[in-house]
């Protein structure tokens, strides 16, 4: 099934989206036991050029230092903290800084080659929180709960299409345009037609995921000069299958629902908030759902500040 | 009248459901406070017991109800009253999809605007949607009546079979087996005198603009001879 949500505060100003991306992802607990993610936009603070990255390290003699190695020989390690995780796994987050965003991709792929190490991600504008378990388990162990920002996306998910493990959970991101980041729920049935033009332009795929397609697609599109309610639209037109998905940018988020219609979506606002996810009952975490709108099959909604 | 609440906070489906069911045999009107959109409320209900749902509902409100008469003073999500056989259930707000799917009998009203196939695959009774209502209402439509006072978007009474689909605003496209009929003085008086129960006051002239959607061929899939077998 999969619960997805989105939430933006109009005013620009930081609010404690955390907190209430938990409450929505909560809501929707009972749509996916597997595992559960955020992207918290607009309250990391950092400077030009800097980024966060988080990467999953498991607990093994000497692991942490060799990829503290691997990402000193290429930058400094501003700031570091380790974020105990389950099954022998700890999250290893640390700041850097780069000459430009194009060196974040080729790091990430060089800290990949050490066995037992994956970066979950790399993100300038956008707290990503993502892991195994239920989402109070996964907002303690990260203390979503004290999380600033202007927006957010989030994800409950019931695995259908790969394995369950912390990189597999959603969101996920795309490094064609910075800090562009998805959670979705259902298939995209023409997943090889969507990804190969991608692919034949260079695009690097990590997983054979169909949600890793969309984010790259959208991505994509986005890189091309598309606006995101442009890009929302014309994915509609050209992924196939039941999906609903919801996608986060630095500037906002925005839903789009299969032509079928066959996966759930509905939409809250009001002059200072405006809310989107699967069911109604992730809606009135946050604001009283009066009105509220069915997504119809085939739209696309979306809001930028 | 003997009335009782319920308070819905902090129980599950199993648990609210399992209390209506037990209260319901003694009571004449249960009131369920703070729903909280939770989902399959007052579902297999089979006794003639008016129920306030004091809140919002999610999805499948109502399901599989024989006889009860359920009152949502807020929205409701996907599939309300699914697969009723006799009854009510009234919701004030919006609904999502499939509202009235499967239905046998009895009444579905939902005031506002609603979700995509709405009575899908439904045998008989009625549902009123007092918005619009979305993509493939009707699909495989099998009997009954479905009365949309708003707009009805694409593709409606996709591959209907039997039924009708009465709509007062406009119809965005037809669906395969579908067509469009004007009404006759039976369907005006029909609808003259059901909407008004359900508080729909309409002009009486505002009568003369609805439209029927109605069954091209009753054998859609099996060739063109007319036969109820099969």
């Amino acid at each position: 099934m999969c619960g997805i949500a989105g939430v933006v505060f109009k005013d620009r100003k930081l609010h404690p989206v955390g907190d209430i991306m938990t409450r929505m992802l909560d809501a929707l607990q009972h749509r996916g036991p597997d595992s559960a993610g955020f992207s918290i936009y607009g309250g990391l603070g950092l400077a030009e050029h800097e980024y966060l990255l988080n990467i999953e390290v498991k607990e093994r003699s000497g692991l942490l230092e060799q990829v503290k190695e691997a990402v000193n020989s290429v930058t400094p390690i501003k700031k570091e903290e380790i974020i105990p995780s389950v099954e022998n796994y700890n999250i290893y987050r640390c700041k850097i800084a780069l000459n430009s965003f194009d060196e974040l991709k080729p790091l990430i792929m060089d800290i990949d080659k050490i066995e037992d190490v994956i970066v979950l991600n790399g993100s300038h504008s956008f707290e990503m929180i993502k892991d195994v378990g239920s989402v109070k388990e996964i907002a303690d162990r990260y203390d979503t709960y004290s999380k600033m920002g202007t927006h957010a996306i989030g994800h409950t998910r019931f695995s259908t299409e790969s394995i369950v493990d912390r990189y597999h959970a959603h969101p996920f991101q795309s490094y064609i345009t910075p800090d562009i980041t998805v959670v979705h729920n259902g298939q995209i049935t023409n997943y090889w037609k969507i990804r190969d033009p991608l692919e034949r332009k260079g695009h690097i795929f990590e997983t054979n995921n169909d949600t890793e397609c969309i984010v790259h697609y959208i991505a994509d599109k986005l890189h091309e000069g598309y606006k995101l309610e442009e890009a929302l639209e014309q994915s509609v037109k050209d992924m196939d299958g039941p999906y609903s998905y919801i996608v986060g940018t630095p500037n906002g988020v925005g839903i789009a629902k299969d032509q079928l219609g066959l996966r759930p979506g509905v939409l809250a606002e009001n002059d200072e908030v405006f809310a989107i996810a699967s069911e109604e009952v992730s809606l009135r975490a946050v604001m009283d759902t009066h009105d509220i709108d069915q997504i119809s099959p085939g739209e696309t909604r979306a809001y930028t500040i | 009248m003997r009335e009782i609440e319920i308070d819905a906070n902090s129980m599950v489906p199993r648990d609210l459901n399992r209390a209506v069911k037990q209260a319901a045999k003694e009571y004449d009107r249960i009131i369920i406070k703070n729903p909280n959109a939770m989902h399959y409320m007052v579902a297999g209900l089979t006794d003639n017991t008016e129920i306030v749902i004091d809140g919002s509902a999610g999805y499948f409100a109502g399901t599989m109800i024989d006889g009860a008469k359920i009152h949502i003073t807020g929205n409701a999500g996907w599939f309300p009253a699914d697969n009723m056989t006799d009854g009510e259930v009234i919701i004030d707000g919006a609904a999502g999809d499939g509202v009235g799917q499967g239905i046998y009998g009895g009444t579905v009203v939902v005031r506002r605007n609603v979700g995509s196939r709405t009575g899908e695959i439904m045998k008989n009774g009625t549902i009123i949607i007092g918005g619009n209502s979305g993509f493939m209402s009707g699909l495989f439509m099998m009997g009954g009546r479905i009365i949309i006072l708003g707009d009805i978007s694409d593709d409606a009474g996709e591959s209907i079979i039997r039924g009708t689909i009465y709509v007062l605003g406009n119809i965005k496209s037809l669906g395969k087996n579908a067509k469009i009929e004007e009404i006759d003085e039976d369907d005006k008086r029909e609808l003259q005198e059901l909407l008004p129960s359900y508080g729909f006051e309409l002009d009486n002239e505002k009568y003369n603009n609805f439209k029927k959607i109605v069954p091209r061929s009753k054998r859609p899939f099996y060739g063109s001879k007319e036969s109820e077998e099969g």
